[in-house]
């Protein structure tokens, strides 16, 4: 069996209820547009694989907004209430710019001199079923930040919608096996289907180049944002901004976190992590009086700034990838009507637009 | 520290006060004799916390030489640290660690090595200045500065002759507001740097610091002023370490996260990126 099979639209049913998995989230339609949720609380959803991505990233079920992380009592720390417990898992309906990020998440938390322990187990029995966008949202512009509205890797299978069914593309021997369970209902594609597969993502990448109007992050973006770092041009971009967090709470790659310590039972206490966000006053601030201080960005628009800069000049150089899908999810979910977009073309002094 | 506790980075490990030490009216330093000796060099930091409360980030200023014997010396200025100067022996405390790159002291062979501490800044230095003590036959000198806000805030002030009395090494103290009777210096620490490049080969020197950030601005502005390179200066610096292990995003200066990269920062590397100080 080659590595692209053809699958009718009831096959598609089938190899979905193939995906056997012990918890599945799926990118499923809703009214209001499509979401990620858990597959159990929703039986009747059906996977959306021909709208453009959800408005909110599978970021929750990979890092959850809150978690657990130990338990410990005066006598010492609690082996097996603190070792992640986690079942079998499938993320299905992903889009090209989830799995980037899932590949920035996995830099972050799987590498380096230590690793963590709970995102690494949620990753490490986890199905990628990821779909090529033949939708494209109008914030999308993952082509200015060197992605494409479909994935080539990093995905155990990925659908691609055509006019009369789908084409699977298996990437592992994982996605594999879940093909190989609905082996009658797959054929080898013809070559019109893979012509017809070509010409599908040509049309959204061109819709996506047309609507990010050339805007390409490019190492020169990187040395502007460094150059104007401390500058007021760079400030400027924050002053629309509320403080309310969306943006980094909405973002995919977004993974920052806070550890806090409660009591938990009669007899033993909790370690807790939430999701923070580097934009939140608080963020980093620490003990001591406000003439010691405590607080190295004080400033809203110094926050602002960092997150820009962590996005497209310190990833680089910590992760060896933008910190940015270009999935624009923040744009929708910015209060202040910052387009993200629009501050970069404005920082590289692209006036065009 | 166990295999489990490596296996989970959030994990503490919780160990009983042996002792506490009141050294200065707002400083204590907390004593643990570990079962499992803590390794760290110097210039590494712990978590140490408070059950149930949380815990913060702080470099150790006993000697790596001893890693059985643990102290760590605690300004009180937060919730976290207001709990532990209630604590007594035989109270049970949180520990992670150690975490962080430490000081350099490989490179420090043959060097001129200036130390230079400001309030509970001495601290982490104690740690270093231990290491330094036991290989002064590889340095050159080793210049001690530290200064306080006023007499009683001198920390371990029953050590300054023990130092001053080694090979090579010299000490000077001083502080902001003195009182009657106080013979020493009186100034900012700045204000004992002035004479450095008589003391030291500053080519082939390398200066470490600790202190608020306030402080550690105005000796670097003096360093770089005395002939120092930024390359030569190293600095402390604080920022909120929650998790220690280059996670949880919040300790950044440009693209380094100093629990993973410093928290002692060679002051070349960071001198570009904004909010340094």
């Amino acid at each position: 069996m080659s590595d692209t099979l053809f699958l009718s639209k009831d096959g598609l049913v089938r190899l979905l209820e193939a995906v056997k998995a012990s918890e599945v989230y799926a990118a499923v339609r809703r009214e209001r547009g499509p979401e990620y949720c858990h597959l159990q609380e929703a039986p009747e959803a059906e996977v959306a694989l021909r709208e453009p991505r959800p408005s909110s990233s599978p970021k929750a079920f990979l890092q959850p907004a809150k978690e657990r992380v130990a338990v410990y009592t005066n006598e010492g720390f609690d082996v097996e209430a603190s070792r992640p417990v986690c079942e079998d898992r499938a993320l299905v309906g992903l889009r090209a710019c989830d799995l980037a990020a899932i590949a920035y998440l996995d830099k972050v938390f799987r590498e380096g001199d230590f690793k963590d322990p709970f995102y690494e187990a949620r990753r490490e029995n986890e199905l990628l079923v990821s779909v090529d966008c033949v939708a494209v949202h109008e914030n999308c512009f993952c082509t200015a930040v060197g992605g494409r509205p479909f994935a080539e890797s990093g995905f155990d299978l990925n659908i691609t919608p055509l006019e009369s069914g789908y084409l699977v593309e298996v990437g592992t021997e994982r996605g594999r096996e879940v093909v190989d369970r609905v082996a009658d209902a797959a054929a080898e594609p013809t070559d019109e289907q893979l012509a017809e597969r070509n010409a599908a993502r040509q049309k959204s990448i061109g819709q996506v180049e047309k609507q990010t109007r050339g805007l390409r992050v490019t190492d020169t973006i990187q040395e502007l944002l460094l150059a104007k770092q401390g500058t007021d041009e760079l400030s400027q971009m924050a002053a629309r901004c509320v403080e309310c967090a969306a943006c980094t709470f909405i973002c995919p790659t977004c993974h920052c976190f806070y550890l806090y310590d409660q009591v938990g039972g009669a007899e033993n206490f909790e370690r807790m992590r939430t999701w923070d966000s580097c934009i939140l006053g608080g963020y980093s601030r620490m003990a001591g009086p406000a003439g010691a201080k405590p607080t190295p960005r004080p400033s809203l628009r110094s926050r602002f700034a960092n997150r820009l800069l962590h996005k497209y000049a310190f990833s680089p150089q910590q992760y060896g990838m933008l910190g940015c899908t270009g999935c624009g999810r923040c744009i929708e979910a910015c209060c202040g009507e910052i387009d993200i977009r629009e501050v970069l073309r404005e920082l590289s002094g692209d006036t065009s637009g | 520290m166990t295999q489990a506790v490596e296996a989970n980075p959030y994990a503490p490990q919780v160990a009983r006060l042996s002792r506490v030490i009141d050294e200065t009216p707002t400083i204590k330093t907390f004593c643990f004799d570990l079962e499992q000796p803590l390794e760290f060099r110097a210039g590494q930091f712990v978590q140490l916390g408070v059950p149930g409360l949380g815990e913060a980030p702080f470099t150790p200023s006993s000697s790596p030489l001893e890693p059985g014997h643990l102290e760590v010396t605690v300004l009180r200025t937060g919730g976290v640290t207001e709990r532990l100067h209630r604590m007594a022996e035989g109270d049970v405390c949180t520990l992670r660690g150690p975490y962080g790159k430490g000081y350099p002291v490989e490179k420090l062979e043959g060097k001129d090595v200036v130390v230079v501490g400001g309030g509970v800044g001495l601290a982490p230095l104690r740690a270093l200045i231990y290491v330094l003590l036991s290989m002064t036959d590889r340095l050159n000198k080793v210049v001690i500065k530290n200064g306080a806000r006023e007499s009683a805030e001198l920390l371990f002030r029953r050590q300054y002759d023990d130092w001053a009395a080694h090979d090579k090494v010299s000490f000077e103290m001083t502080i902001d507001a003195p009182e009657p009777g106080w013979a020493g210096h009186v100034g900012v620490v700045t204000t004992v740097l002035e004479n450095l490049p008589n003391e030291v080969n500053v080519p082939n020197a390398y200066a470490f610091s600790c202190g608020p950030e306030i402080m550690l601005r105005f000796v670097t502005f003096a360093l770089l002023e005395k002939g120092f390179q930024p390359e030569q200066i190293y600095l402390s610096m604080n920022r909120r370490m929650s998790c220690g292990i280059g996670k949880c995003g919040r300790c950044n200066i440009g693209p380094y996260y100093l629990c993973k990269d410093g928290p002692d920062m060679c002051y070349a590397q960071i001198k570009d990126y904004p909010n340094v100080f």
